[in-house]
């Protein structure tokens, strides 16, 4: 039921998005979120569309593992699109029925707000989740955070925290596919009925899905005890980030098409 | 310094519990040994194991590891690093996305440096057999992969001591059997010392002393082969002894003869005090069961895969279960066993033309049909794995409870759905009250299993009840399972436990790579060497010993195969014995 879901999936591969330096992923990321949040321009978001999809052919990564990760988050999608469409009530009106009321404005800025959404998920997976292993990434973080260590924020702590929940993520959606089955088979119902009566139903899972959570916490954190883990002081690294020519050049170039978007918007 | 571990007096209450979790316990580990800590569930070996690694700290008495106090601060990092853990849930010791990186994690944290670090952990890989998989992910790794892979983590450490806590128990008996092999090399070819807390009496006698913890104390300790044969003692400690000392013991209780102690410490002397005492018996036929006929639930051309496209599952699968029988599903890990017990209850679908049919009373149902489903899933109760992890309510009655209410029971007739449950499953009515959280893991099953039981299912599906159980709890759980066959219930039994299925099942199927390989009466299945070999399936240790007995004593051949249609020990004992008399 749940297993398709590969949000925060890492999905293995050599390609140039993979091997580069996970800290100028990081820099991209921030770069791109910014840009899909500057553009209005339709030419502009077209060049975005097209630009993701050079980018989703240059890591590698086939359209089915695409489609799963964007999957989960098409209800939310849709739920923007509707919302925006229905409250925007300026403009010129297309479509109106009793109370409802459907303008040029209201449509326009609901394709753009659900397109924003889908490019986020779309570039956030491309970049990081899906072509970075969460270590790799808690490692970029810290490095990246690390200036902060000086006013005593926790920085490895946190970059310990997230790449663990990362690492999680596969293991806890196989488990609630395993609590799920387990209560249908006792009569459990999660499609029918109202939506108060479904989420009531989610109590089912959601209690021991907690419990085990805890427990696996609980566990973990004596493994890592046992290996010896204190903290970020005097850690060593099998592969330690560093720089290459390559990666330099990469960056230089995917930051630059992130620049020419914003000009494109900007221009025209 | 003889002992590379020592506690002495050692007491230790966790802060949330006003008992003592280890309670005046005392042990030595020799440097170089193998050593196997046994005890039922809840004897406090887990918290030794903890005390030992310096996770934990005990209040009263003194440990000392590698010569090192462990409540010196200073130095008690110098312990931690040279002492591995495995632990027993696979999942919950990963730390890393990839393999490489899960390995490094231990040296990383007490900063080796490159080029050792590598060299570590690529070393630590090869010897484990993961070197070639050392990019995957350690999600997608099998059950027997991950303990591997966690054994290569604490390796990259270079500990001199290793602590396995019940790491077997989550696998199948191939792996299994791989895994003890490996820390067996360990131990004779990296002379670590090993510490294994198990509840697998084979295992146990397979090490060079055994330690037995009863109520936070050690209570025995010695050369297994006098431990473990100790009949009488092993099963009121809740444990369990192999099956050559057990026959002893059983053909004590049936002739009257005792047998002298020493027969009963290995294999060979038991097989030598046998033959003198009963070469060339003949073996009566035993009474034959009759084998039920009436189909229960027929499976046709069944196939699954989760994918499009992708591997199949199952693979088409044909079988009928009978009613009243208690059949036992077998086969390695990934093989398809909860696939396709997951489709008896409809709660995933085939594809196709692979359909189940369900008679019951008159009538016929199939999960094709949506209408039938509901009927189909309270006839048929699935109990999955460690079922206690999918209790929820804040009372044991209103989990039990919550399956019959969804089937509409209501009033005094749910109440006396749950009542009736909670006795089958051996439970006082007194817990009915409590949170399931606060009960311990075995009780917790069992009120899982009365949230299916309630049900009044007329099949009875049963994922590994026994797993992680203590011997002791395992028996138990038989005897319920027993209990509920008798009064009509028929059961499906999956299992790793080829003894236990062998001992207690009216039919075994074998399954490997998704399709059944054979279906038969468990004396017919371990006819063939060959054939289990290449279903990957492991013959039970009571077939393989009685085999090598019947050679021993000469028997014609129409008592060779008498004898070997017995299914369990006591069986034996009484065909062996009862002949003699």
């Amino acid at each position: 039921m749940l297993k398709d879901i590969s949000i925060g999936r890492f999905y293995r591969g050599d390609s140039v998005i993979h091997k580069l330096d996970p800290r100028f992923k990081t820099i991209l990321f921030v770069l791109f979120m910014v840009a899909v949040f500057m553009l209005e321009n339709p030419y502009a978001i077209g060049c975005l569309i097209v630009f993701s999809i050079v980018l989703q052919i240059m890591a590698k990564i086939p359209p089915k593992v695409m489609w799963n990760t964007v999957k989960p988050i098409l209800p939310i999608v849709i739920l923007i699109f509707v919302l925006n469409a229905l409250t925007i009530r300026d403009g010129k009106e297309i479509f109106s029925w009793r109370r409802i009321l459907i303008t040029d404005t209201g449509l326009k800025s609901a394709t753009l707000m659900s397109l924003r959404l889908l490019m986020m998920i779309f570039i956030t997976s491309i970049i990081l989740t899906l072509t970075t292993t969460p270590l790799k990434l808690s490692e970029a973080l810290e490095k990246l955070f690390g200036p902060l260590k000086l006013i005593k924020f926790p920085v490895h702590e946190m970059a310990m925290m997230m790449s663990i929940a990362l690492r999680f993520i596969p293991t806890l959606i196989d488990e609630t596919d395993k609590i799920m089955k387990a209560q249908v088979s006792r009569g459990a119902d999660y499609d029918t009925g109202t939506v108060l009566k479904r989420l009531k139903g989610y109590v089912t899972v959601l209690v021991p899905l907690f419990v085990s959570s805890f427990r696996r916490a609980d566990e973990l954190s004596t493994a890592m005890d046992a290996r010896c883990y204190n903290g970020g002081e005097g850690r060593t690294k099998l592969h330690p980030l560093h720089i290459t020519l390559r990666d330099i050049i990469v960056f230089i170039i995917l930051s630059l098409c992130a620049v020419a978007l914003v000009v494109i918007e900007k221009a025209l | 310094m003889d002992f590379i571990a020592s506690a002495r007096d050692v007491r230790f209450s966790y802060s949330d519990s006003d008992r003592y979790a280890v309670d005046g316990a005392s042990l030595f580990i020799e440097e170089g040994s193998y050593v196997a800590l046994l005890g039922a569930n809840g004897s406090g070996k887990s918290t030794m194991a903890k005390l030992l690694d310096v996770i934990e700290v005990q209040d009263e008495g003194e440990i000392k590891v590698f010569g090192i106090d462990t409540k010196d601060d200073a130095r008690f990092w110098d312990i931690r690093c040279n002492v591995g853990c495995v632990f027993q849930n696979p999942d919950n010791q990963i730390v890393g996305t990839t393999v490489e990186e899960d390995v490094a994690f231990g040296p990383e944290n007490i900063g080796v440096k490159n080029p050792e670090l590598a060299e570590r952990v690529y070393k630590a890989l090869r010897y484990v057999g993961l070197y070639d998989r050392k990019e995957s992910q350690t999600a997608y790794l099998s059950g027997g992969q991950k303990q591997k892979l966690a054994i290569a983590g604490v390796l990259a450490m270079k500990p001199k001591l290793l602590i396995l806590d019940e790491a077997t128990a989550m696998l199948d008996p191939v792996s299994r059997d791989e895994f003890l092999s490996l820390a067996e090399r360990l131990v004779r070819e990296k002379k670590i010392s090993i510490l294994t807390i198990t509840h697998d009496m084979t295992e146990a006698s397979r090490t060079d002393k055994v330690l037995i913890m009863d109520k936070g104390k050690i209570t025995m300790e010695g050369d297994p082969r006098e431990i473990l044969n100790d009949v009488p003692k092993m099963l009121e400690a809740g444990l369990d002894s192999p099956i050559y000392s057990k026959l002893l013991w059983e053909l004590k209780n049936v002739t009257g003869v005792d047998y002298p102690v020493d027969s009963a410490r290995s294999i060979t002397s038991s097989l030598r005090y046998l033959s003198t005492r009963f070469t060339g018996v003949r073996i009566n036929m035993p009474k034959e069961k009759h084998p039920q006929k009436e189909t229960l639930i027929s499976i046709r051309d069944l196939s699954y895969r989760y994918e499009d496209k992708g591997p199949y599952a199952i693979k088409d699968i044909n079988l009928d279960i009978k009613k009243g029988e208690l059949l036992a599903l077998v086969g390695r890990s990934g093989c398809g066993k909860t696939t396709l017990i997951t489709h008896l209850n409809g709660i995933i679908r085939s594809e196709g033309k692979g359909k189940i049919e369900y008679r019951f009373g008159n009538e016929t149902y199939t999960t094709s049909s949506k209408r039938d489903i509901k009927k189909i899933r309270q006839k048929v109760g699935l109990v999955f794995q460690y079922p206690e992890y999918q209790l929820f309510e804040d009372t044991v009655y209103k989990d039990v409870a919550y399956g019959p209410k969804k089937m509409g029971l209501k009033g005094d007739e749910l109440d006396k759905a749950v009542r009736e449950a909670v006795k089958i499953v051996g439970l006082d009515e007194s817990v009915l009250e409590q949170s399931p959280f606060e009960l311990s893991g075995g009780q917790q099953r069992r009120v899982a299993m009365a949230g299916v039981i309630a049900m009044k299912p007329e099949v009875l599906v049963l994922d590994e009840p026994a797993a992680g159980l203590d011997p002791k709890g395992r028996r138990e759980m038989f005897k319920t399972i027993n209990d509920l066959k008798e009064s009509g219930t028929t059961i499906v039994l999956v299992t790793h436990y080829m003894d236990e299925a062998y001992e207690h099942a009216d039919r075994i199927c074998t399954m490997k790579d998704g399709m059944i390989m054979e279906v038969s009466e468990p004396c017919r299945m371990f006819e063939d060497k060959e054939e289990l070999r290449r279903m990957e399936i492991r013959s039970p240790y009571l077939r393989r010993f009685l085999e090598i007995l019947s050679i021993r004593l000469g028997l014609d051949p129409v008592s060779r195969k008498n004898l070997l249609k017995a299914q369990s020990v006591r069986q034996a004992a009484l065909m062996i014995g009862g002949a003699d008399a």
